[in-house]
């Protein structure tokens, strides 16, 4: 059974929910009715509680801005066309590949820092104005599609914030011994295949 | 000019055959041909039946019969797939009000087998990229890709379960009430099923509704639509009506016998049975 699993999908806080709770009844209420149920979880949040990260929030450390895993489905451009392959009617007349479009350097939602190096990851995906594009035509349903396709766009932007991680003085000690031990055995090598050519050409130094 | 119809009129009467016993017919249908017998030399004998056996005496078995091993058009079991109900299309379901197993199986035009072990409706992802009506949905299962298709058409969707006894009542309410029986109190699920229903992952009707709205975002943000908001619908009375997880039917409490003569709801009074309904 094929299923989409969202790879790199953060938890989202109570941050991102703009919505007001909807306050539902029912004519009967028994012993097991969800108010008592969940009695000390906060079923009537108020909007106040709640805002929406801002991706352009000045922070002291420019680095510290993470991206999140959520995309604004406003700011983004979907749409859907026939697929290619063999399928008969359906593959011919519905449309099942779905290709998603946005401009990079004008999405707020990705931190500044990341657009550089992700135009360079993705640089086979990116038109001349700078619009990455990315298509999915991976399952029979343009629903599945569509996922597949923000799946991948988040996949590519966890790729291109991943920092080099950080030597400790130990490991930097460690590394310049190991590169100056190779430089060494390198060039004895060379010395010694260098002598053995010489023998077999029958030159004595 | 003379018109040339008269001349072309008489021309065919005069060439017309003369009326005979051997050119003249009755209607097609007073007549029926007599069947050819086969006499000729060749036609006789055997008359193309071979010799003895079944073929020649008329006792050959029916078509498809592979001689008593189960034949080919019975080996392969019948599964009624319910293929173009169209329930919302054709109007048998009204999605101005909530849609639930029992507004279901009033259309009669789907059938639930309680003795069969059905549990109720699981609601398949076929077609949902054509499916564009809102609606308020109660069902007993659900996919991930179904709860997606039904919330980014602004809908709403609860999986909710009934018990055998429940089932019955819902399935042919008529019947229920003819029997005299009371509306049951649902129980809660069973062991193995209780950790679905109260998953908000699938809309579980007894899953906790705070964490609700944080698994309708989530879907949302995965399947690339805007969130359902329910509170700034058109019909905001649509998906406020709720059931509470022992009630059955909306408006109606467990315990209350209909009697749909008298049509009068009858209510008990007997503290020991309304506070095992109340429980």
């Amino acid at each position: 059974m094929f299923s989409l699993h969202l790879r790199n999908f953060v938890r989202l806080e109570q941050k991102l929910i703009q919505n007001h709770l909807l306050s539902r009844n029912s004519s009967f209420k028994s012993g097991i009715a969800l108010d008592k149920l969940y009695e000390k979880s906060d079923n009537h949040p108020t909007s106040s509680e709640f805002s929406r990260t801002d991706s352009k929030s000045t922070t002291e450390d420019g680095l510290a801005e993470q991206f999140t895993g959520e995309i604004p489905i406003k700011d983004i451009s979907i749409q859907s066309c026939r697929s290619s392959g063999p399928g008969g009617q359906h593959v011919n007349k519905v449309n099942t590949k779905v290709e998603v479009r946005f401009n990079v350097n004008s999405a707020t939602w990705i931190p500044e820092w990341v657009k550089p190096k992700l135009l360079e990851e993705q640089q086979n995906r990116v038109t001349k104005n700078g619009e990455l594009i990315v298509t999915s035509e991976k399952t029979r349903k343009q629903i599945l599609n569509q996922a597949d396709c923000l799946d991948k766009i988040r996949h590519m932007i966890f790729q291109a914030s991943r920092k080099p991680k950080e030597l400790t003085p130990y490991e930097l000690e460690l590394i310049a011994k190991r590169e100056e031990a190779a430089k060494k055995r390198n060039i004895e090598d060379k010395r010694r295949r260098s002598l053995l050519k010489m023998r077999r050409r029958g030159e004595f130094f | 000019m003379a018109s040339k119809i008269p001349e072309k009129a008489l021309h065919l009467i005069i060439n017309a055959p003369r009326v005979t016993l051997n050119s003249i017919k009755p209607l097609p249908d007073s007549y029926t041909l007599k069947v050819r017998q086969r006499r000729s030399r060749a036609k006789g004998g055997q008359s193309g039946r071979g010799n003895k056996g079944q073929g020649q005496r008329m006792t050959l078995p029916r078509l498809g019969f592979e001689g008593n091993n189960t034949p080919f058009y019975m080996q392969m079991p019948i599964e009624p797939y319910y293929q173009n109900h169209q329930m919302i299309d054709l109007g048998r379901l009204n999605t101005e009000e909530p849609i639930d197993l029992n507004t279901i199986c009033n259309t009669g035009i789907y059938k639930i087998k309680p003795n069969d072990n059905e549990y109720g409706i699981n609601l398949t992802d076929e077609g949902a990229d054509l499916f564009t009506s809102r609606v308020n949905v109660e069902v007993q299962w659900a996919e991930e890709s179904t709860i997606a298709a039904i919330e980014r058409n602004g809908g709403m969707i609860t999986t909710r379960f009934y018990n055998p006894e429940c089932l019955k009542a819902v399935i042919d309410t008529q019947d229920h009430f003819r029997k005299g029986l009371p509306i049951p109190r649902c129980p809660l699920p069973p062991q193995d099923a209780l950790e679905y229903y109260m998953n908000p992952e699938n809309r579980g009707y007894l899953a906790d509704p705070s964490k609700l709205q944080e698994a309708r975002y989530a879907l949302a943000q995965k399947y690339g639509y805007e969130a359902p908001d329910y509170s700034m619908d058109r019909n905001p009375a649509l998906f406020k009506k709720m059931k509470d997880p022992r009630q059955i039917f909306f408006g109606l409490s467990p315990g209350w016998v209909v009697c749909l003569k008298d049509k009068a709801i009858i209510k008990p009074k007997d503290e020991d049975y309304i506070q095992y309904y109340q429980s």
